[in-house]
């Protein structure tokens, strides 16, 4: 009943979340109830939050009360006062009167104050937890997670609903208790003092959930068209603002800016209509809350005059009615807010529910020392289940060898890399590492035993010195500089305004992609693993730099077992084991030489390049 | 906070008939307290029921009438907010597209997005309500200590001198809570920078094994984020409470005051009744007020941000003199935004390079020094040199994506920098280092180049860059639908596409910054065969001695020096570092290898 009451008040605009995701499953019936049952867990998941604080929410609660309480009785008070002592004489009683109501207003004070500080208390600590747990299992996550999502998509949960939980949590959660408390504290009060005049103001409720309705079922709509041209919108800002540099050098500003225009026109009309609207809202409920208070006054008025009411029950109706209206506004606003807050769980829960990276086998192990053999045996993987991205794949490295992979892009060059790293696990097939199968072995333990150089380089936002520092996050100065030298990125540091104290921002902006190669071959010099993966590691990295580094990573694959996706004969040429990729199969394997004596694929290939550089 | 009024001064007759609206709406309730008093001491008191039916009758009315007038200031006000925010919006957006590129650099691309759209909606919503509430809020105190004065001097009084104290304490609040929630919002804005971070680098992190480090770095700055918020709130939320026991001892002091006059015959009933009613209406509306307080001093940082990007032309132009923002009024542009072909001779390639150096704003480390050299139309220069000695700066000055700190550069014999730069741009084709596709068709993105291409112009310049065989695979051909920023096609395929978008343009001077990485030399090969046919001045940056080999000037640079010039002949014998480079390369075309497919 409570929520029949409420729903008719709702401000459209903040419901609109729930509202989508309801939209959504609108061509199944069941599914809204399944929503509803998903609504329940995830409030159930907040409260098991919140509930790790339980003492001092019974404490907030408690204070709710009170406070509800007090409030209600102020009114009363002078209405009291009104009948009985301002017209009155006499010193005692007054005297006590005075100080009751002092009371009553000190406390009034005192608890909504408490409710508040601590609330916000409990709120933020909750929220600082969910932060964390889900900051957490995103990293526990398996990497195709991020790839099957839009990495704007997962900020908005880790931002955005967060946020909206934050909020809620801070004051709409007590405040729908205590509108409730209010509400119905109110509604009694003004049944026992006066019946007949509760009856009358109560005329205005049903003319408040008619013209809600009128006005909900125009705006729901319209606010859902603003909120899809200003998704449009969004999405048009983003793309133009990053690709800025092609904009301007193509010399197409004008043009975005039509376009921008053309969107901003739509959204300036479907958001005229939806906050005019919408806008009404307020204006209704002050409305008949004025006709109320005429009523009240007037009515009032001449039940007074024949006697049936006191002026005192009017002066506390006035007040009432006020504290009617205001509690069932309030809801109206918080109940959104509050939905709106669900709906941002459930998503956040999403993602916290998401499976984590397969758990460690129970008897998966920790490796001390790895000497980095490694062996392939009839492995095959799919992303999707369906095509198979590498199939029947065989192979053998062993400790200190340099293996070289070759093939065309989508070869499966980067997918092997990514199973050698666990990012994924084979479908069939197995790979062992020192002769123990991979798949029992902790992915960390693993990991801290590889050190890569991708294709993609990836700067945080901090000093050069910290980004190199990444590598080996206890290493000094001293170390840091030294790796910096063997990768050859020394130089070009020295020359960069303020050396290795230089702040990056996030991807690197302000050096080159070649820069920022030779810093993560120095951050992987520095983490001194047991095996390493150069993914083209070279491929943005001239000549000229690429000679300065070529003794600084030779260094570096001493002793390592190393997997080069290279582009150069030389790289190439120089490994212990090629294996030629094509379409997710292993063609061949062997050294140079032996693929050359073998004849076939990889020497039809060299020759053939030969012959036709020759012509050119 | 001043960019709201510069903004909403074309809406003003809107703005000031919402507040008119908001002010009947007002009256009617102040009159309120006033009317009840009546009705108490000449109707009630009086035992008058013809008194009781015209206040009575007077309070219903004016009940209509404030609806109406409520209901009118929801569309003025709604007029004037959503005009403004589309003036801002697009000002806005104007502006950025005319600042250099440098002055563009300075912002972060997530700031200003959020600034477009996050700060731009925040200021609509604040005049929006503004105009409704927030305005109406110290009005509502005003208007009853006011009313309270006129129905009983020494009563409302007791209300009238609390005024001041409220309203001191009230701004020291203000002043207090906007610091602590600007805090707030840069621990906030840390916080989801570092998830970002996060995001982005997820790989690395993994295969660093840094999830501990990374969490307990997360874990500090969502803690400090905690502590300023929970500082932040503690403070808002005493407001409302304080206030409220306040004005509650006003109310006492009426009380008590309000019997004394009673007896002696000074005060009626109904007026003590009514100044207690107006004591009680100021508590509501300033209940309102920590709620405002929060929108207003959100509503200011966000103006802050705004006016911030405005100012920056400013700032930018004692650097770059600004020429873009010059273009932006000037320029000869037709409805569709394409130059008046009558209007501009076409360019023919020519380039030159005089003793050009070239340092980035704000550092004093010269990037380039002294380059000069001269291009003819239709020649390829290619440009060799280490990393971060200047070749992408170099390319990047010719469309002036920057500006030159020394030295001219000269288009067709004219200096760039007095040129249309719509005119100068409309002649490049540019090929970035880091590929940039636009949501869209495959198709769309290559006539993004062109707007007017048609679907064989389109395919010609799909098939020089290489890319046509690939996209006629693709299930839906040109129609293939490219994700943001192209995720579903390889490094390769995007910078083939790229190329092709700048080949549509059939442009007199191409720029290719090393934008050839991904491709295979077997594909290169036939890409640099097809751009000698399309006879276009093409600066080529790139690694690879074999696509230097067949240029007719390479440009060999280290640390920003021009320190060789020539064609390869000339620099095998003249250049002991070209010598080296190419010493050092397998001339076997290994890249071969990596095509067959």
């Amino acid at each position: 009943m409570f929520k029949a009451l409420i729903e008719p008040f709702r401000h459209p605009k903040l419901g609109l979340g729930l509202g989508e995701a309801r939209g959504l499953g609108a061509a199944n019936s069941r599914k809204p109830k399944a929503k509803a049952r998903d609504s329940r867990a995830a409030l159930k998941r907040i409260w098991s939050y919140l509930a790790k604080r339980k003492a001092k929410l019974t404490l907030v609660l408690l204070m709710v009360m009170f406070s509800s309480g007090l409030s209600l009785l102020g009114p009363y008070l002078i209405s009291r006062a009104v009948d009985h002592y301002l017209e009155g004489s006499g010193g005692r009683p007054w005297l006590l009167f005075l100080i009751t109501l002092a009371l009553v207003y000190l406390l009034n004070a005192l608890t909504s104050w408490l409710q508040n500080i601590w609330m916000i208390e409990i709120a933020q600590e909750t929220v600082l937890r969910m932060r964390a747990d889900l900051f957490t299992h995103l990293h526990r996550l398996p990497i195709s997670f991020f790839n099957r999502r839009q990495q704007g998509e997962i900020m908005s949960r880790l931002t955005n609903d967060i946020e909206n939980i934050s909020s809620t949590l801070n004051s709409s959660a007590i405040q729908i208790f205590s509108s409730v408390l209010t509400l119905v504290g109110t509604v009694g009060v003004m049944l026992w003092l006066s019946p007949l005049l509760t009856l009358l103001t109560f005329i205005v409720v049903p003319l408040m959930t008619l013209g809600m309705r009128w006005i909900t079922r125009r705006t729901g709509p319209l606010f859902k068209e603003r909120q899809k041209n200003m998704g449009e919108l969004n999405g048009f800002i983003e793309e133009t603002l990053s690709g800025q540099r092609i904009i301007k050098a193509f010399s197409q500003e004008e043009r975005v800016i039509a376009g921008f225009r053309e969107r901003n026109n739509r959204i300036m009309l479907s958001g005229y209509w939806a906050q005019s609207i919408s806008g009404f809202i307020p204006k209704l409920m002050n409305g008949l809350n004025n006709l109320s208070f005429a009523i009240v006054a007037g009515v009032g008025g001449l039940l007074a005059i024949r006697g049936i009411v006191t002026v005192g029950v009017i002066i506390a109706f006035v007040e009432y009615t006020r504290q009617f209206t205001r509690p069932l506004n309030d809801l109206a606003n918080q109940w959104n807010t509050l939905l709106s807050a669900i709906a941002g769980a459930e998503r956040v829960f999403e993602v916290l529910d998401e499976p984590t990276e397969a758990k460690d086998e129970g008897a998966a192990v920790s490796l001390e020392r790895v000497n980095g053999a490694v062996t392939f045996t009839d492995v095959s993987f799919s992303y999707d289940g369906e095509n198979e991205t590498l199939h029947g794949i065989s192979f053998e490295a062993k400790p200190g060898e340099m293996i070289a992979l070759v093939g065309p892009t989508g070869a499966g060059k980067t997918t092997l890399i990514g199973l050698l790293s666990r990012f994924y696990d084979p479908d069939k097939g197995r790979i062992t590492l020192d002769g123990k199968d991979l798949t029992k072995v902790k992915r960390e333990s693993l990991r801290s035993h590889m050190a890569f150089v991708l294709q993609d380089t990836f700067l945080f936002r901090g000093t050069i010195r910290d980004n190199i520092r990444y590598g080996k996050l206890d290493a000094s100065d001293e170390e840091v500089e030294a790796a910096a030298r063997l990768a050859g990125a020394h130089p070009f540091i020295m020359r960069l305004h303020g050396g290795y104290e230089r702040m990056l921002s996030v991807g690197g902006g302000g050096i080159s992609q070649g820069q920022k190669q030779l810093l993560a071959i120095a951050r992987a010099i520095l983490a001194d693993p047991s095996m390493l993966v150069l993914d083209e590691a070279t491929s943005s990295i001239d000549t000229v730099t690429e000679i300065k580094i070529q003794e600084g990573l030779r260094t570096l694959m001493k002793g390592r077992t190393s997997f080069v996706i290279a582009h150069r004969l030389g790289t190439v040429r120089a490994a212990d084991r090629i294996l030629v990729l094509r379409g997710g199969r292993l063609e061949q394997q062997g050294t140079h030489d032996e693929l050359l004596r073998q004849g076939g694929l990889y020497s039809d290939l060299v020759r053939g390049a030969a012959k036709e550089q020759g012509e050119a | 906070m001043n960019i709201i009024f510069v903004y909403l001064k074309k809406y003003r007759v809107a703005a000031i008939a919402a507040l008119l609206m908001m002010l009947i709406e007002l009256s009617v309730e102040l009159a309120q307290p006033y009317l009840i008093s009546k009705i108490i001491d000449s109707g009630i008191q009086q035992r008058d029921t013809g008194v009781v039916w015209l206040w009575g009758g007077v309070l219903a009315g004016s009940a209509v009438i404030a609806f109406g007038a409520g209901v009118l200031s929801s569309f003025f006000a709604a007029h004037a907010s959503q005009g403004f925010a589309f003036d801002l919006r697009e000002k806005l957006y104007k502006r950025v597209q005319s600042f250099t590129y440098a002055v563009f650099s300075r912002f972060e691309t997530s700031s200003l997005i959020t600034r477009l759209t996050q700060d731009v909606t925040q200021l609509q919503d604040t005049i929006f309500m503004g105009l409704r509430f927030m305005t109406r809020v110290p009005l509502v105190v005003l208007g009853s200590v006011l009313m309270a004065l006129i129905v009983h001097v020494r009563l409302g009084l007791m209300l009238a001198v609390t005024l001041p104290l409220l309203i001191v304490f009230l701004l020291w609040m203000l002043k207090r809570s906007s610091a602590l929630f600007r805090s707030v919002q840069q621990r906030l804005d840390d916080v989801n920078g570092s998830i970002q971070e996060n995001l982005t680098g997820i790989r690395l992190i993994r295969i660093f094994v840094r999830m501990g480090h990374e969490i307990s770095r997360f874990a500090a700055r969502s803690g400090e984020l905690m502590q300023a918020t929970v500082a932040a709130l503690r403070l808002t939320e005493t407001t409302a409470p304080l206030i409220m026991l306040i004005v509650n001892i006003v109310i006492l002091a009426v009380l008590w005051y309000g019997r004394i006059e009673i007896s002696t015959g000074d005060a009626t009933l109904g007026q003590t009744v009514a100044v207690i009613n107006y004591s009680l209406r100021t508590i509501g509306a300033m209940s309102a007020l920590s709620g405002i307080m929060a929108t207003f001093s959100r509503a200011r940082a966000s103006a802050g941000r705004v006016e911030e990007v405005m100012a920056a032309d400013a700032a930018g132009s004692e650097w770059t003199g600004s020429p873009e923002h010059a273009h932006a009024k000037t320029a000869p542009v037709d409805p569709n935004g394409r130059m008046r072909a009558e209007k501009v001779k076409p360019i023919r390639g020519k380039v030159e390079f005089r003793k050009v150096g070239f340092s980035y704003p704000g550092s004093g480390l010269a990037v380039l020094e002294d380059v000069s050299f001269t291009v003819h139309p239709g020649q390829r220069v290619a440009i060799l040199g280490a990393t971060g000695s200047g070749k992408s700066s170099l390319v990047g000055l010719i469309p002036r994506l920057y500006e030159q700190s020394a030295g001219e550069i000269l288009v067709d014999d004219i200096p760039v920098a007095g040129m249309d730069i719509a005119r100068l741009r409309g002649a490049i084709g540019y090929v970035p280092q880091e590929v940039l596709l636009f949501s869209g068709t495959v198709r769309d993105n290559i006539a993004w180049g062109d707007e007017h291409a048609t679907q064989a112009q389109i395919e010609r310049a799909a098939a020089a860059a290489q890319i046509h065989d690939t996209v006629a695979e693709l299930p839906l051909g040109y129609d293939t639908l490219l994700g943001q920023r192209g995720v579903n096609l390889s490094g390769g395929q995007k910078q083939r596409l790229s190329i092709a978008r700048a080949l549509v343009r059939r442009p007199p001077i191409l720029i290719l910054d090393d934008s050839t990485s991904a491709l295979d030399a077997v594909t290169e090969g036939r890409l640099l065969d097809e751009l000698q046919q399309l006879s276009c001045t093409t600066f080529l940056i790139t690694q690879k001695i074999s696509s230097s080999v067949s240029a007719d000037l390479i440009l060999l640079l280290d640390e920003g020096r021009l320190i060789a010039s020539g064609t390869h002949p000339e620099l095998m014998a003249s250049s002991p570092l070209y010598r080296a480079i190419c010493e050092s390369q397998d001339r076997e075309a290994w890249d071969h290898v990596q095509s067959i497919n």
